[in-house]
């Protein structure tokens, strides 16, 4: 323990019982133990994972805090919710201070997901035993979805009924698959969907009832679990991914010059982290309010009835046909995410930001052509109409299964297979898919947000809207 | 085979199956309760007297979540929710629009254009002896039907 004080005594610094005590702190503690005792210095470069993945679990953390005081005071029944919620805001001291807290603290976990996604493919972090963490980030994805998306219903506001009821019936809308096969008398997939998530025709007490038990239990407990393993994983794949062990490196002693300590330094960053984001939450609480539209009206739907900007892409999407896409597409687009690792195992591209001069190149290119693919058709499906304003009567096959969303999902298809050809190799040609639907995501997100007013019709600003 | 079972592995084989048929009957039985019975919902719903509907309009009915049309010879009514994803229907001159994703159906509910799959039902309007008028959600009709005001 006399070590400890002599900061500046570089010989008693190295000395064996203070690099003891700093392995120990981290062995010996549990929660510490998340950590190894040392790690690489290339994890550690704030540019190679922006800390996106740590400030999750803080976002996490602070959603948790402010979710149970919440609880305090929330009650969970058709009559009681909207004014229990109203009581929050505008009785509870404090009140609408934590409920803003809560809802920005969840916009930005959803944001940060995806950038934190991004960011382990776009290192080519997935490789060999990541495997098996990339997918569960993927299971961790749709729960954070899952997340807001019953987080929504509890208010019982305006917006909330109308979003709920409109992923309801998304979920319902496997029947326009069954009903073009003609089996829906036999299996209804798209019925059983819908009673499973709101156990009725309409959205009632049981939807509350089941949307409420999502959000406080079943969810953040299934998400705690992941986020464990996760953590474990990160270990068992012996920290993060880095580039620096390439062949002709000698790995043994690579690792030993280039590991530090994690007590404390990493402690302090990460701390630093958790302050920073704390304080950044704590002022946009202060300064924005979550917005409390009217109590649920079931028989008047706002108009537009939009969702939460993170869902704007999908309602965009669903606006050309609900099956393909609610349903089709973004099952595709997950199915797309787990199938990576498979896809694509060229490990010497690991640990790499954009796997180096190649990828950068294949993703701008992959850029330009999902921004002109898609606007491309964007624009003339405002501009001219699409199928059923050109041809009447159209069958309903057909509407759902070409329009702007399938159609670009056929393009990015064809053109990662092109980059394969080109650059045979795998790595560059998920890129290419993953450059391209990250684009068009925001594309359609970004349409859903700002582009679209009454009746979803086309504006370039909402003081163009109609008055109504 | 056959010669191997004994009393141990029968006992052994048998425990199996059990566990395994008492666990999928426990599971089921779980699950099922996620799948309420329809509560009691009533079909056939009073809608009031003729005379609470003007002429020559579109009238929503709230609870029903209906169009009811009177003209001079009798009344229809449509339903207002959109087939695409279950938005009130507003109602005018032409037909009916979608706030949702902007659906158009004509006045006899077929799809103009949207993303709607399908044209919207139209519900059997009945009269009962009291001379109130009735609903029947369970009875589709044409759009062309009507009750005829006697
Ligand atoms: C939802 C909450 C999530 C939390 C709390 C979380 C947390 C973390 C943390 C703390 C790290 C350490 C390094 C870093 O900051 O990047 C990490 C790494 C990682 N994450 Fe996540 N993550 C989440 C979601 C996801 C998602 C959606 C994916 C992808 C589908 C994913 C895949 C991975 C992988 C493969 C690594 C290892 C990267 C490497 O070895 O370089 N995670 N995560
Ligand atoms: S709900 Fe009517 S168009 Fe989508």
């Amino acid at each position: 323990m006399t070590s400890q004080k002599t900061g500046t005594d570089k010989v008693v610094r190295e000395g064996n019982s203070y690099r003891m005590e700093r392995i120990k702190r981290i062995s010996q503690s549990f929660f510490l133990h998340i950590h190894s005792t040392r790690v690489h210095i290339s994890s550690l470069r704030p540019t190679y994972t922006f800390g996106l993945g740590i400030i999750l679990g803080f976002l996490f953390l602070i959603l948790i805090l402010t979710g149970v005081v919440l609880m305090m005071y929330y009650t969970p029944s058709v009559e009681r919710a909207y004014d229990s919620v109203k009581d929050i805001v505008y009785i509870v001291p404090g009140g609408r201070y934590i409920r803003n807290i809560h809802r920005w603290a969840s916009h930005g976990m959803v944001l940060i997901v995806f950038l934190h996604l991004a960011r382990v493919f776009y290192t080519g972090s997935y490789m060999h035993s990541r495997k098996l963490n990339w997918i569960i980030g993927v299971c961790m994805l749709v729960i954070t979805l899952f997340l807001s998306f019953s987080g929504y219903l509890l208010p019982w506001d305006q917006l909330a009924y109308w979003a709920v009821t409109i992923g309801s019936n998304i979920a319902a809308s496997a029947r326009e698959l069954t009903d073009l096969l003609g089996i829906t008398n036999y299996i209804d997939i798209g019925g059983f969907m819908k009673k499973l998530l709101i156990g009725e025709e309409t959205v009632g007490q049981p939807a509350l009832s089941r949307f409420f038990t999502l959000h406080v239990i079943f969810l953040p407990l299934s998400l705690l679990v992941l986020i464990a393993v996760h953590f474990w994983r990160i270990r068992k794949d012996g920290g993060l991914s880095c580039a620096d062990f390439r062949e002709g490196v000698n790995r043994e002693s690579d690792e030993e010059k280039n590991k530090i300590y994690t007590w404390p330094v990493v402690m302090w960053a990460e701390l630093a982290i958790l302050f920073v984001i704390s304080a950044v939450l704590l002022l946009t609480a202060f300064i924005v309010d979550a917005p409390l539209l009217e109590k649920a009206n079931p028989a008047f739907p706002e108009n537009p009835a939009k969702s939460p900007w993170y869902f704007l892409g999908i309602q965009e999407l669903v606006s050309y046909s609900a099956f393909s896409g609610g349903l089709l597409i973004p099952l595709l687009y997950l199915g797309f995410l787990i199938s990576i690792p498979y896809i694509d195992k060229q490990d010497h591209y690991q640990g790499r930001w954009f796997a180096g001069k190649t990828g950068m190149r294949t993703a701008l290119y992959s850029l330009v052509m999902s921004l002109v693919v898609v606007i491309g058709q964007l624009f003339v499906m405002v501009r001219y109409g699409w199928l059923r304003d050109w041809f009447p009567g159209i069958s309903q096959g057909v509407v759902m299964l070409v329009n702007p969303a399938t159609l670009s999902v056929i393009g990015f298809v064809l053109w990662a297979g092109w980059i394969r050809r080109k650059t045979n190799s795998t790595r560059m040609a998920s890129i290419a898919l993953f450059t391209a639907s990250l684009v068009a995501i925001v594309i359609f997100t970004a349409m859903g947000i700002w582009f679209r007013g009454p009746n979803w019709d086309f504006f370039w600003s909402r003081s163009q809207w109609p008055v109504i | 085979m056959l010669n191997r079972i004994n009393r141990r592995s029968f006992i052994r084989r048998g425990a199996k199956v059990l566990a395994f048929v008492a666990g999928g009957v426990a599971l089921a039985s779980l699950l099922r309760q996620f799948f309420p019975r329809s509560t009691g919902q009533k079909r056939r719903v009073n809608l009031g007297r003729l005379n609470d509907y003007p002429v020559d309009t579109f009238t929503f009915v709230e609870d029903q979540k209906v169009y009811l049309y009177r003209d001079h010879e009798g009344v229809r009514a449509v339903s207002a929710v959109c087939t695409h994803l279950g938005c009130i229907l507003e109602s005018n001159d032409e037909g009916f629009l979608c706030p949702c994703h902007g659906s158009c159906y004509s006045l006899t509910g077929k799809v103009l254009s949207g993303p709607a799959p399908g044209d919207l039902n139209w519900f059997r309007i009945g009269g009962s002896p009291d001379g109130r008028l009735y609903i029947d959600m369970n009875s589709m009709v044409t759009p062309d039907f009507k009750f005829l005001i006697t």
